[in-house]
Parts: structure tokens; C-alpha cells; sequence
């Protein structure tokens, strides 16, 4: 089976991701695409712009226009750890109520960052194949960390999946004096001290890797459901920017972190980056009609403009020059109340872009 | 038009920050500036401040611009933080590598992330103690999970029961967690649902953790568009010509600021209320603020 096209957008907080995602899926679905947009991010900003409920399942969204289909998954961050462990366990009803029993688990289950990620994704193979989605939009976290999660099943497969588990297991033994002296290993005194600092805790510890354990198998192949999405040949990696120092940062910061990853960037978007024309603004500054109060405000609003445009320039050079090979695109700054506008224009402005990211 | 009904409250005396304050907040909502604009408003203030931040320090290093007089900038990096906080556990640094980097201990460490916010908080006690008489504060890493951050020193506690990961605890909960040693500021955007969910945020740190938040910075809060030239552009709009069409174009743009203004006023008004204690208004800038920038509005607004 051929998946789908997966586009990853990454960037720091604030300069409109989330937004610039959810205008990419709707042009996507609005050219013929069976389109999922998924938001990682814990803000329920997205569910709003869209107008629809999201939760755990893909949700219809409403499009105007005949064309594809689009869909969309936000898995609520407060119910991964739950949501994670009832996958896991789907086979091992007990062992699943005897982990929720767990006092590890319990402190757990509040949060675990790269949880709620590995479990989104989850979410998301699911979704594809319940409506034979053939391009997904995933909106990322908003911070330097958000392609951390990449790696992140891929550590806890060592971790569960390596010696280090039965290790622990023994060490929890220890720390509780349970181990047959006969014929154990000789205890050194590394593990003595990890069974001393650890001591309280290594029994619940024991006890949630044991359980752990038994879902070895279904772990791993989340884990690879999950490496194919994010690392597969068809997925593509946007970095979403805004005209500010700290989202420059950040974005040199992913790409370069992409990078270790041997990931290559697709394009960058460059969001809120083009001002709206400033013809009006020439035209009422001639015209001898033009109030005192009328030109208080154009000429603070040619002074946003000027500060915005050099801000693009500067951001804009920085890029070109760091990475030549990347495709800048800028989208115009929105002013708008309402979300779902922003959104609708930033759709039609990435209609005829479009080629870029997905094959026809 | 209506004037902006928070404003009174704009130069409020607030209550005094503690010496440790952490700055909380989603991404991109500003977080590090403030943080910065409050380090250094404590720093030309008085004896000297210490701005906490995790990561390589780029961020704080951007926000500051040149390096302040009288205060310190400390960045740590959260792989080191673990290995820090351990050493006085295990004795030495060179113990706690031993033990906490073999075969198991090193990716248990990489995939349980309580332990690395455990040690973050660790350092942080550590810095506060470091320089007593001077205000600490610490720009939290970005999460949706401040709670998590800040609830893990009492979960560990009551997990161990005894033993010195439970004394570690024990200490940050009497000696960095508590009303009086720590203030927390919790920054937010002046959105409905950013807002709402920054509201629960602040319910959840006082409920669960006991520190009340001291401060409740709203930034980028845009200012009303001058009521004057949205109804003289809208008169000129009326005209049949190009001079028309252009102050249609003005009048259509001022009035959809007028609007993301008053949504603004609505929620800051249903959200918080009035009369909210520490409730700090932050302007909308065209480009970046400088922390000194952060400082100086600070300052007027009694919040530094």
C-alpha cells in the first residue's frame, strides 16, 4: 500500500503555524485532496478557526466549495497517557488495570511530553486509514523542541525494548531486598547506589516495566507505524516563520535540528511577511479631503509597514544567505476578527503553490 | 466609543514579587521578554537580579541585547541539569555520571521527562540560594504543562515517602515553593480562547500547587483605533470616486481593528474582570520589544 503525503509544519510559538497549517490542508482539500490536518499543539485555537469539536477521532470539517474532502484530529493532551496505555493494553485488560493502579503510572498519566505526540500520530495512522486520507498536514508543537518527538519512539523503544528494563527490574529487586543471594551477579556499588537514591520508588518502577514489558510487541509496532509517518519518503518538512528575531531563531534552530535527524527542509513559509498594498494609503495622503485625525493614522500604519517590510528584508537575507537551497514563501499579514477568514486567505494565496508541497 | 475599561487598573500598586519568580506561559506568547523586561527592571533596581533561563541561552542573550549591569544570566541546558542535580545525591559529579549514565540509567533519564523537570527545579533552588538578596527569575520552558513542571517536586515527595529523592523534594517544596520564596507570572495574549485557557492555568497553580500567581501579564494588547478617523474615513468613503474607493480601503481596515479591539476588552473583561489582582496590560508593538523596553512598561505599570 502506497500512504499518504505527510507535511510536518514546525516553527516557534507565534507566528501563526497553526493557522498557515490548517490554510494549507483546506487549498490541499480544496483541490481535490482527501486532506487530515492534525494539531499537536494543546491549544484548542485550531478547533475554533475550523469551527468544529475535535477531539480523539478525525472530524469532518466543513468546506464551502465542492472539491476533496478534509478532515481534522486534535487528541486531547490532558487524556494521551489514558489514551496511550488503552492502546497498548488493548489485548491485556488486566495488566491495563493494574497499570492504572500503579503509583508511577498515576504521576505519569498528568503528563508526559512525547506522549501525547507518539499517541497523536497514533491517532493519525488511524485516521488515515479509516478515511483513506491521501495527504495529512501535521501542526506541530510550538517550540524548539517540537521535532523532538521524531526521536522520541524511538528512545523509548531502547528503553523498553533493550536490557536496560530487566536490569531496572533486578535493581528494583534489590533495592527491596527480594533477590535470592545464591548465585545473583555480584551487586556493585554503582547499583548499590542507584538501589539507595532510587529505593522508595524502584518497586513501582519494577512493577510498571514488568507490565510494560508484556506489550513489547505492541509498542514496537506503534512505534514503526509512527517512524513511517515522520520519516518516511513522502513526508516533507515546513519550516513556518514570522518577521521576528525570536521566530528566526527558532527556525534556524529546527532546521538545523532537522538536520541531525537527516531530515531536509522543504520550504519555508514565511507568515505574516507581505503588508497589503499601500496604494490607499499614497492616494489619501495627497488628497487635500484627508483629515487631521485621517492622517494620524496613515502614517502610523506607514510606520508598521515599514517596520514589518524591513523585518521581512532582514529575516528574508538571513535565511538566503544560511540556506540558499531553501524556498522561501511569503504569505501576506491577515487582519482579520475572525480565524476562519485568516485562514480562507491564506488558502487562496497557497492554492497556486500547491506543486510545492504534494504531487498531482 | 467605550474607553479601554482595564486601564484604570493599569498603574496599580501590585503585591511585591518573592526573590524566585517563574515565568510561565505558552509559546510565542512573549514569555522570554518579560522575563527578561522583569530581570532587568529588578537589576536597575536594586542589588542585582539573576535571569534563569533553560537552553542554550540564546533567547535571554536576544532579548537583553547588551549585557546588563548587575545582573547575571544563567542558561542550562536540560541534559546537564540531571547531571547537576544528582552529583550532591550520589556524592560527586563523577558518581552520578557513573550511575545515571550506563547501559539502562541513560535512556530511563532521556524517556521519563519527571526527571529532568525534577532537576531543572533543583538548579533553580540552587540559583536562588546562590545569591540571596537578589530577585531570581526563571523563564520556564515552554510547555503545555507548567502544572507538570511545578507539581512534580509534590508527587515526588509523596511517591518516595523517604529516601534523598524525597528529601530533594522536600527542600524544593519548603524552600523554593512556597508563598513568600516564589512568585509566579503567568504570561498570555489577549485572545478569548488563549485567555480562557491561561484562566484555568492560574486556577490549577493555586489550587493544586498553593502559589498564587502575582502577576497576569496580557501582551500585545492593541490599542483602539482613533474613533475620529474611522468616521471621517467612513464620510469620505461615501464619495463616488478614487479618493473614495482609497478611505473605503482605510474605513475597512480601521473598522476590523475596531473589532479585534473590542473582542479584546470582551474577553479580558469576562475572563478576568475589572478589578483582577495583578492584571498587567503590555502594549502591541510593529517590531520586537527590547527588555528594557518590557522594563520600562513594567515600571509604569507598577508590575516590575
Amino acid at each position: 500500500m502506497i500512504g499518504p503525503e505527510v507535511i510536518v509544519c514546525a516553527g516557534g510559538g507565534g507566528v501563526g503555524k497553526t493557522t498557515a497549517s490548517a490554510a494549507l490542508a483546506l487549498a490541499l482539500a480544496r483541490s481535490g485532496k482527501r486532506a487530515l490536518i492534525v494539531s499537536i499543539d494543546p491549544a484548542r485555537r485550531l478547533a475554533d478557526a475550523m469551527g468544529v469539536t475535535l477531539d480523539g477521532r478525525a472530524r469532518s470539517v466543513t468546506l464551502d466549495t465542492p472539491g476533496g474532502k478534509l478532515y481534522g484530529l486534535m487528541p486531547d493532551p490532558r487524556r494521551s497517557m489514558r489514551t496511550f496505555v488503552e492502546i497498548l493494553f488493548e489485548q491485556e485488560p488486566q495488566a491495563l488495570a493494574r497499570l492504572l493502579d500503579n503509583r508511577i503510572y498515576q504521576v505519569l498519566e498528568d503528563a508526559v511530553p512525547g506522549i501525547h505526540e507518539l499517541v497523536a500520530m497514533t491517532l493519525t495512522a488511524r485516521a488515515i486509514a479509516e478515511h483513506c486520507i491521501d495527504v495529512v498536514v501535521i501542526d506541530t508543537a510550538p517550540s524548539r523542541f517540537a521535532v523532538d518527538f521524531v526521536g522520541y519512539p524511538d528512545r523509548l523503544a531502547k528503553l523498553l525494548g533493550g536490557r536496560a528494563v530487566g536490569w531496572l527490574a533486578q535493581l528494583a529487586q534489590r533495592g527491596q531486598g527480594r533477590h535470592d543471594d545464591s548465585g545473583a551477579p555480584k551487586v556493585t556499588r554503582i547499583e548499590r547506589l542507584l538501589a539507595w537514591v532510587l529505593g522508595p520508588v524502584v518497586g513501582d518502577a519494577a512493577a510498571l516495566f514488568a507490565e510494560m514489558a508484556l506489550v513489547l510487541d505492541s509498542f514496537v509496532a506503534l512505534n514503526q507505524q509512527t517512524s513511517q509517518l515522520l520519516l518516511g519518503p513522502a513526508t516533507k518538512y515546513l519550516i513556518v516563520a514570522a518577521p521576528t528575531a525570536a521566530a528566526q531563531a527558532d527556525a534556524h534552530y529546527l532546521i538545523a535540528q532537522l538536520a541531525t535527524l537527516q531530515i531536509s527542509t522543504t520550504a519555508i513559509l514565511l507568515n505574516s511577511a507581505v503588508s497589503p498594498s499601500r496604494d490607499f494609503v499614497d492616494l489619501l495622503d495627497k488628497a487635500t479631503e484627508t483629515t487631521a485625525p485621517m492622517r494620524d493614522v496613515l502614517r502610523s500604519l506607514d510606520y508598521e509597514w515599514q517596520s514589518r517590510a524591513q523585518a521581512v528584508a532582514t529575516i528574508a537575507d538571513g535565511f538566503s544567505g544560511s540556506h540558499p537551497e531553501l524556498p522561501q514563501l511569503r504569505l501576506p499579514f491577515v487582519e482579520q476578527a475572525e480565524p476562519r477568514e485568516i485562514i480562507e486567505t491564506l488558502a487562496r494565496v497557497l492554492a497556486t503553490e500547491l506543486c510545492r508541497f504534494v504531487a498531482d | 466609543m467605550q474607553t479601554d475599561p482595564a486601564v484604570p487598573q493599569r498603574r496599580k500598586a501590585h503585591a511585591a514579587l518573592a526573590p524566585a519568580v517563574f515565568v510561565t506561559g505558552k509559546g510565542g506568547v512573549g514569555k522570554t521578554t518579560v522575563a527578561a523586561g522583569l530581570a532587568l527592571a529588578a537589576a536597575q533596581a536594586d542589588d542585582g537580579a539573576v535571569l534563569v533561563e533553560f537552553g542554550d541561552g540564546e533567547a535571554g542573550k536576544r532579548a537583553l541585547g547588551h549585557k546588563p549591569r548587575n545582573l547575571s544570566h544563567v542558561a542550562i541546558r536540560p541534559q546537564q541539569a540531571v547531571l547537576s542535580a544528582a552529583a550532591p545525591l550520589f556524592g560527586s559529579a563523577t558518581l552520578a555520571k557513573l550511575a545515571l549514565g550506563n547501559f539502562a540509567m541513560r535512556p530511563l533519564i532521556q524517556a521519563a521527562p519527571a526527571i529532568r523537570e525534577l532537576a531543572v527545579l533543583e538548579l533553580a533552588r540552587q540559583v536562588v540560594a546562590k545569591h540571596p538578596g537578589r530577585r531570581v527569575v526563571i523563564d520556564m520552558p515552554a510547555t503545555g504543562h507548567s502544572i507538570a513542571w511545578l507539581k512534580v517536586a509534590q508527587q515526588g515527595r509523596e511517591l518516595t515517602g523517604t529516601g534523598p529523592i524525597h528529601d530533594l523534594c522536600d527542600r524544593l517544596l519548603r524552600e523554593l515553593l512556597q508563598p513568600g520564596q516564589a512568585s509566579i507570572v503567568v504570561v498570555t495574549l489577549p485572545e478569548r480562547l488563549v485567555l480562557n485557557e491561561t484562566l484555568s492555568l492560574c486556577r490549577a497553580l493555586e489550587n493544586e500547587i498553593g502559589l498564587d500567581v502575582d502577576r497576569l501579564v496580557v501582551n500585545r494588547v492593541p490599542t483602539m483605533p482613533p474613533a475620529a478617523a474611522l468616521i471621517d474615513a467612513r464620510r469620505l468613503a461615501e464619495r463616488d470616486d478614487a479618493i473614495g474607493a482609497a478611505a473605503g480601503k482605510l474605513s475597512d481596515l480601521l473598522t476590523v481593528r475596531a473589532s479585534v479591539w473590542s473582542q479584546v476588552v470582551d474577553s479580558l473583561q469576562q475572563g478576568v474582570g475589572p478589578g483582577a489582582n495583578g492584571l498587567t496590560l503590555l502594549p502591541q508593538a510593529p517590531a520586537d520589544p527590547t527588555a528594557s523596553t518590557v522594563a520600562e512598561w513594567l515600571r509604569h505599570n507598577g508590575a516590575a
